[in-house]
């Protein structure tokens, strides 16, 4: 077949809505994004050997890297919290979800299912995630999953 | 069932749940058509974030949502050689017999075994969460027949085997 | 506390539905490409007449209260406004359409007549708004365009009650405020929170939706000085135009895609989740009050709703998919398309059994509408009285069917 009849005619339309329109991007550039993500691995290990899991977790969830350019620091955040989530006995779980803030849960499920993307990445497990799933739902319902389906500002 | 079938189920039910909140969407790039906009995509904003629950990496399930129609693509546990053939032929089977099943599609996403395509039609038709109860007790059971048909057949192999041994036993 | 009146109008859904000014009769598209007129007759609704001429499904109807004509929009890019005339051939009175020229060329997804009920805006899915009026020359509906800056589908629409202001939410994830003034229709309209000078296609405002849902419906309240709008993230959001206040309600169940202010402090929702929420407040902030729907009083045994992990029995799966299969696989046996997925696993217990696509004042002048109507996918017409609210079933009692299995 000619080559021309394989154009994309649509992409010339001035209308159509570009993928990185449709969200505010992050303001921080990418590399304040990575240092301070960084940054905050150490006070999540901090936290963690205090105990402190809501603490932890509330960190890494306070303004998550989001958008393109900033795959480094997603993937690090995602792991800082993995290894959160594996530390957690099971049984603390619903009363950590319940103390979240709802903005915290939305980010919290994301991250479940970025987790879950990724079967066999790092130290995700896919057991952890789908209890932790289990018990975000039951606090912040279907409308937190409806969020992240939503919300383009993926992490 | 087993312990971590559960929460799989649930997560999957859950999700599926979220993502069955269909509406009548007309085309808005060719006129007087309406197209289930997730196998179209060409209207960005009302394609939803694809979600995928994994319980390992041989189970998996990928949730694909838009405005008007979801697409529900399942892989299917295969341990060896023979639930991979057994897999392959269930879902062959069924998939040339999509229309029976007016949810299932013909082909399946590349890299799962099994996809389904729900759109607002079906919504209007058939009760929502009906079809969420159906789609539960399908990834329910498909794991069971597989392993019936496992055993099955080793015990029909070794039937077979027996009856053609047994006449070098004499 | 009185119970909700109940009519089940169909089997299909009701896409769109809208009660005259006396309600005594309510046209409504059942998912089809005629308008069906019900009337009421003592306790039921019986079909009178049909209004055929569209040849797409209808999206919207709107029924003018006052002049009695009714505008209705359809997937075929068309919209036409029916009015009663006297049949000069039989002498019978007919309804009587009137083509309007949209010059839209995608689908007509939502309209709604002004509140003069002398202009009409018709939302499409051609990136744009046409606001009709009466042109007494041509005898015809014209249209002029709202179009910038809208990027998507436009969901719906709703007027300030000043005949001039018009809010739109869009599939762009973006609820807006426009100027819809037409210059040989309106008077110059008196300075509000939105502002003073307001020619056409001036933007009053726009509001993203927090998480990035499309806006599925607007609503101005009665004052007209505070928009509501709900999106497909599962929230409702409240505007303050002059106080710079934007209150967002996170609900943790199914978006909600229809909304009604009953007064200057309530709003009554619904929409995926099969009932009508109520949300209350003022300009200090608001919240969920309650639903309209007491799934507990009627419906026995509670607890268990479905979507939250109902119990569905385990067991063998009777569906045809697996019968098939089975037959096939052990007999030999061809296929036998039968009924769908076993029976009686989960039910919903309320009024609604599927999505509520619209809500809209019934009973009462606005500000203080005393009942509202729905109508939903399951085909049901019901009216609820606006103050019989009973609290939300907290989470933890819906989320008791999942620890079931």
């Amino acid at each position: 077949m000619d080559a021309f009849r394989k154009i994309d005619i649509d992409q010339y339309e001035e209308d159509v809505l570009l993928e990185e329109e449709l969200y505010d991007a992050d303001p921080r550039d990418p590399a304040t994004v990575l240092t301070d993500t960084k940054s905050k691995v150490g006070a999540v290990r901090g936290s963690l050997s205090k105990g402190d899991i809501a603490g932890a977790l509330n960190l890494v969830l306070d303004s998550p890297p989001y958008g393109p350019n900033v795959e480094e620091a997603k993937n690090l955040n995602l792991q800082t919290l993995v290894s959160i989530l594996n530390s957690t006995k099971s049984t603390e779980i619903p009363a950590i979800v319940r103390a979240l803030s709802p903005d915290a849960q939305d980010t919290l499920m994301k991250y479940l299912y970025k987790g879950m993307a990724l079967p066999g990445w790092g130290d995700v497990s896919g057991s952890i995630l789908l209890t932790w799933h289990e018990k975000l739902t039951e606090v912040a319902g279907t409308g937190c999953i409806v969020r992240v389906m939503t919300d383009r500002r993926t992490v | 069932m087993s312990n971590t079938l559960r929460p799989y189920l649930a997560a999957v039910r859950s999700t599926l749940t979220a993502a069955l909140t269909l509406e009548d969407f007309a085309s808005q790039i060719v006129e007087r058509h309406n197209k289930p906009e997730v196998e179209v995509g060409t209207s960005k904003e009302v394609l939803l974030n694809p979600l995928m629950i994994s319980r390992n990496e041989n189970e998996k399930v990928l949730i694909e949502p838009s405005i008007n129609s979801i697409r529900l693509s399942i892989k299917i546990k295969q341990a060896d050689e023979i639930e991979r053939i057994l897999c392959h032929k269930f879902t062959r089977f069924m998939m040339q017999r999509a229309e029976n099943f007016v949810v299932l599609r013909r082909k399946p996403v590349k890299g799962y075994d099994i996809s389904f395509l729900i759109t607002n039609n079906h919504t209007n038709t058939m009760l929502k969460h009906k079809i969420v109860d159906f789609i539960i007790q399908f990834m329910e059971e498909v794991d069971k027949e597989i392993s019936e048909m496992k055993l099955s057949l080793n015990a029909r192999a070794r039937v077979v085997a027996e009856s053609y041994l047994l006449a070098f036993s004499s | 506390m009185s119970q909700p009146e109940v009519y089940s109008l169909a089997q299909t859904p009701i896409t769109s539905h809208a009660f005259n000014g006396d309600r005594s009769q309510v046209a409504v598209s059942l998912s089809s490409k005629d308008v069906q007129i019900f009337e009421r007759q003592g306790h039921d609704w019986q079909p009178t007449e049909t209004l055929s001429e569209h040849d797409k499904i209808i999206t919207s109807i709107d029924w003018a209260p006052n002049t009695n004509r009714i505008v209705t929009s359809s997937q075929d890019r068309n919209a036409y406004v029916w009015q009663q005339t006297v049949d000069p051939q039989t002498g019978s009175t007919i309804w009587k359409p009137t083509l309007v020229l949209l010059r839209i060329n995608r689908a007509a997804t939502y309209v709604k007549w002004s509140p003069n009920e002398d202009k009409f805006a018709v939302a499409s899915g051609a990136r744009a708004i046409a606001i009709c009026s009466f042109d007494p020359e041509g005898d015809w509906w014209v249209s002029r365009l709202l179009k910038k800056p809208i990027r998507s589908t436009v969901l719906s629409v709703d007027w300030h009650p000043n005949n001039v202001l018009l809010a739109a939410g869009s599939a762009d994830m973006k609820a807006r405020v426009f100027s819809a003034y037409i210059k040989d229709v309106d008077k110059r309209p008196a300075a509000s929170v939105w502002g003073e000078k307001l020619p056409f296609n001036t933007i009053c405002g726009e509001y993203s939706s927090p998480s990035g849902g499309w806006v599925h419906t607007v609503g101005f309240s009665p004052s007209g000085d505070i928009l509501a709008f709900a999106s497909h993230d599962s929230t409702i959001n409240i505007v303050y135009p002059g106080g710079p206040a934007i209150y967002t309600i996170k609900s943790n169940t199914l978006p909600l895609v229809t909304l009604t202010w009953t007064t200057e402090e309530t709003i009554v929702a619904a929409g995926h989740d099969c009932q009508p929420y109520v949300f209350s407040g003022n300009e200090s902030g608001w919240q969920l009050a309650g639903t309209l729907d007491d799934t507990n009083a009627a419906k026995s045994s509670g607890g268990n709703r479905a979507g939250y992990g109902g119990a569905s029995p385990v067991g063998r799966l009777n569906s045809a998919a697996f019968n098939t299969f089975r037959n096939a696989d052990s007999r030999g046996m061809g296929s036998s398309p039968g009924q769908s997925a076993g029976s009686g696993e989960s039910e919903l217990f309320t009024v609604h059994q599927n999505t509520i696509t619209s809500v809209r004042p019934y009973d009462g002048a606005p500000g203080a509408v005393s009942r509202v109507s729905t109508s939903g996918v399951d085909g049901k017409l019901v009216v609820w009285d606006v103050n019989s609210v009973s609290p939300v079933q907290t989470l933890t009692a819906k989320m008791g069917g999942l620890h079931l299995k």
